[in-house]
């Protein structure tokens, strides 16, 4: 038999992890703060972006708190890190909107999709860095806002780039694309959402090729894409796995162009890909924090006074503290109005946002009852001389019916 | 099963009971009467726990009526909970049948799908037949995100919210009472098969499966059933999570899953159905309690901050290990630990019993 000291021991343990479990339990926010919920992924697969995406909403709210907070009131940002997990995210989902969170800032497909319903039902205006299409249709998703580019209209602006591209070096015919995808509804969206009927209205040619989750090589896939003939390759993914295919299509001798979307045209992609990310394109709806934008003054500022490198942080730094600043602006008109703070008020608040002016980060942000997708832009760049560098302005998608 | 002293039975009835003594009957009691009481006094954060507790205990049964009972380790778990999620959702989106219809045909299909792939283990034992379902797991996988027609691919499959008397299901008050009554029938369940003839069947073949056979047990069709079974209550979990969420993805049913559930009844403790139920709540409420007390230093101490979430990370991966060591035999055993020291208390030790005999 086991001693009682032992027994005891065990004990001790489990009461200290009960009452540690017990710290969920809820009080409402006061008057006194607005508080905000948000998960973050600062340890799980995409931890690389994660971090930077994390570090600039606390930023942000430090730099607001800083200047007296939303309508006289502080913000208090309620975050954990959640490894990516969905399960994880629905418990903290459920535990900061019990601790009186009135907005939320979720990250990842997954755990945005298994949230949709719940949302809806609590009335808790959601953000993502998830940017599926039809999670910007109220319709399916009545709180969720998305506050970039969404994947599909992404992929349109690359498609129009590229067929203006390929008429600019003479090609005959329609444009051959190779779309290389995360094998996820994160890869796959800009297709299946808008992206096919496009394709096929402006005669461009698209081959799918799915990137296996936790792929080290893709040679294989650019072997097939060699014998193709495809010339311009497209990467939905994020950077790490994106580094690897463009590494991979150089050591081939392949010429195509390379165009990334949002989650790998960063400063990441060139860092892990280094010599091969020469002449790689890139779709960005928020540039770098280092760009030469007005609106990004308040970002840089704030990254000098605390010593930082601004050069250092990707576009996810960006991507970050606008989605909350734009939520920030609903949170004010939502308290210009009188009316007390609600997931309700600050939804009907963002609705109100027509062509909202970000400095010339994005393009201006408009939000209405029957769409909630706030920006159809965004500019390309090219990586040269290890540096992104702005090849045009915005471009914004055509309108697909 | 051995009596504690003392203890009597003058009819075959008391014998037999699943709660043989007073005691035992006043602890379940007890217990029921919190399940009850609970979800009145619990905040939504705690019935969500509740509730994923709830469906992770189902799953952690039936994986345990195969690996636990009947010795065969199974790494597709994740998989087999796939199956009963896109089973349940599909059989109500193509078909239109009631929710509580659909969740049945899902237990069934996931019966099938689990008995097809248990059957390398007539030739496979041990490490060989745990690849032999790792191979399921990455073939499900691979079917559920690739068969875009019937699954929808990698896009989430949207199932209608379960509805009875007029009010939605999957709130979390509602689902509660869902979610406990299956997992306490298939406690009940399966606390009676292992009184079966099947059932001790289950475990002589996984003791040694030759004497087994040698007594007349049919060692391949027992390990199909043993499979059939496991797979219909792990179904049973997937399906419950279709109709709790709304929402089924793939990513919710990765190898990860099935790693997560075998160190749930790992720590819980194997072939025990109260283990099932203990290392699914601590698989569920670890990670819970140590984001908590996370927060909590949070305040205090900010600098620790910064690299809090990778402590978080290896602080659960130690736990699971200090308890492999300290406790090989799981929380189960645990818990007689504590009942047994209770069982003499305010005494150090029965008369006559040496102390730490």
């Amino acid at each position: 038999m086991r001693s009682p000291r032992t027994t005891r021991g065990w004990r001790i343990c489990f009461s200290l992890a009960f009452l540690a479990a017990c710290g969920g339990g809820g009080e409402d926010a006061g008057d006194d703060v607005i508080r905000i919920g948000a998960i973050f992924d600062l340890t799980g697969p995409t931890a690389d972006i994660g971090t930077d995406y994390a570090d600039a909403v606390r930023g942000w709210v430090e730099w607001t708190n800083g200047r007296g907070g939303i309508a006289g009131r502080q913000i208090d940002l309620v975050f954990q890190d959640y490894a990516y997990s969905v399960d994880r995210a629905e418990q903290l989902y459920s535990q900061f909107v019990q601790e009186g969170a009135i907005v939320f800032m979720g990250w990842g497909t997954g755990d945005t999709e298994a949230l949709v319903p719940r949302v809806a039902d609590d009335r808790i205006p959601f953000s993502s860095a998830s940017l599926s299409h039809r999670l910007g249709d109220p319709a399916e998703a009545p709180y969720n806002f998305l506050t970039a580019t969404s994947y599909s209209q992404q992929f349109l602006v690359a498609l129009d780039w590229i067929a203006a591209d390929h008429a600019e070096k003479g090609g005959s015919g329609g444009a051959g694309v190779a779309l290389l995808h995360h094998a996820s509804p994160f890869g796959l969206s800009p297709w299946t959402q808008l992206g096919e009927e496009y394709a096929s209205r402006i005669g461009v040619d698209v081959e799918l090729y799915e990137m296996p989750r936790g792929a080290t090589d893709f040679t294989a896939e650019m072997t097939r894409i060699r014998q193709s003939g495809a010339g311009y390759i497209v990467i939905q993914n994020t950077s790490a796995p994106a580094s690897v295919a463009v590494r991979n299509a150089r050591s081939l001798g392949l010429d195509a162009t390379i165009v990334c979307l949002n989650w790998c045209s960063n400063a990441l992609l060139v860092e892990l890909a280094g010599e091969a990310a020469e002449g790689v394109i890139g779709g960005m709806p928020y540039p770098p924090p280092d760009a030469d934008v007005a609106g990004l003054a308040d970002l840089g500022a704030f990254l000098e006074a605390r010593g930082e490198d601004v050069s250092a942080r990707t576009n996810a730094y960006t991507q970050g503290w606008f989605t909350a600043e734009i939520f920030g602006e609903g949170l004010r008109r939502a308290a210009a109005t009188g009316e007390p703070l609600t997931g309700e008020s600050v939804r009907a608040a963002l609705e109100t946002l027509t062509d909202f002016e970000t400095g010339g980060v994005t393009v201006p942000i408009t939000f209405s009852a029957d769409d909630h997708r706030g920006s159809n832009g965004m500019r390309i760049y090219r990586v040269e001389g290890g540096q992104w560098r702005p090849v045009t302005d915005f471009m914004t998608a055509p309108a697909v019916p | 099963m051995a009596l504690d002293c003392g203890v009597f039975h003058s009819t075959y009835e008391s014998d037999m009971g699943l709660r043989r003594t007073p005691v035992e009957r006043a602890r379940m009691a007890l217990f029921v009467g919190f399940l009850l009481v609970f979800p009145w006094l619990a905040t939504p954060y705690w019935l969500n726990l509740a509730n994923q507790i709830a469906i992770a205990t189902i799953g952690a049964i039936g994986l345990n009526i195969l690996v636990g009972y009947t010795g065969q380790v199974s790494l597709g778990q994740g998989a087999f909970m796939a199956v009963g999620a896109y089973g349940a959702g599909l059989f109500t989106l193509e078909f239109g049948l009631p929710w509580g219809v659909s969740i049945a045909a899902a237990c069934v299909l996931t019966a099938v799908v689990g008995t097809f792939f248990g059957l390398p283990s007539l030739r496979l034992k041990g490490l060989y037949l745990a690849i032999a379902t790792l191979a399921a797991q990455e073939i499900i996988e691979w079917v559920v995100t690739h068969w875009t027609a019937v699954t929808g691919g990698t896009e989430a499959l949207v199932v209608p919210a379960p509805r009875m008397f007029g009010t939605r299901l999957n709130s979390d008050f509602a689902f509660y009472w869902l979610a406990v009554t299956l997992a306490g029938a298939t406690a009940l369940f399966t606390a009676n098969l292992f009184r079966s003839r099947q059932g001790r069947a289950f475990v002589a073949v996984r003791d040694q499966d030759i004497a087994a056979s040698v007594i007349g047990v049919d060692v391949f069709r027992t390990k199909l059933v043993a499979f059939a079974t496991s797979s219909f209550f792990v179904g049973l979990a997937g399906a419950l999570i279709a109709y709790y969420r709304t929402i089924v993805t793939w990513e919710r049913f990765t190898l990860e899953t099935s790693i997560l559930y075998l160190a749930m009844i790992i720590v819980g403790g194997l072939g025990t159905i109260r283990g099932s139920f203990f290392g699914a709540a601590l698989i569920t409420l670890l990670p819970a309690a140590i984001t908590n007390l996370g927060r909590a230093l949070q305040d205090a101490a900010p600098a620790v901050a910064v690299q809090l979430p990778n402590v978080q990370q290896a602080a659960f991966g130690l736990v699971i290990i200090l308890f492999l060591i300290f406790e090989p035999e799981g929380l189960s055993k645990l818990w007689r630990n504590v009942k047994d020291y209770f069982d003499v208390w305010p005494f150090a030790y029965r008369r006559g019993e040496s102390r730490g005999g």
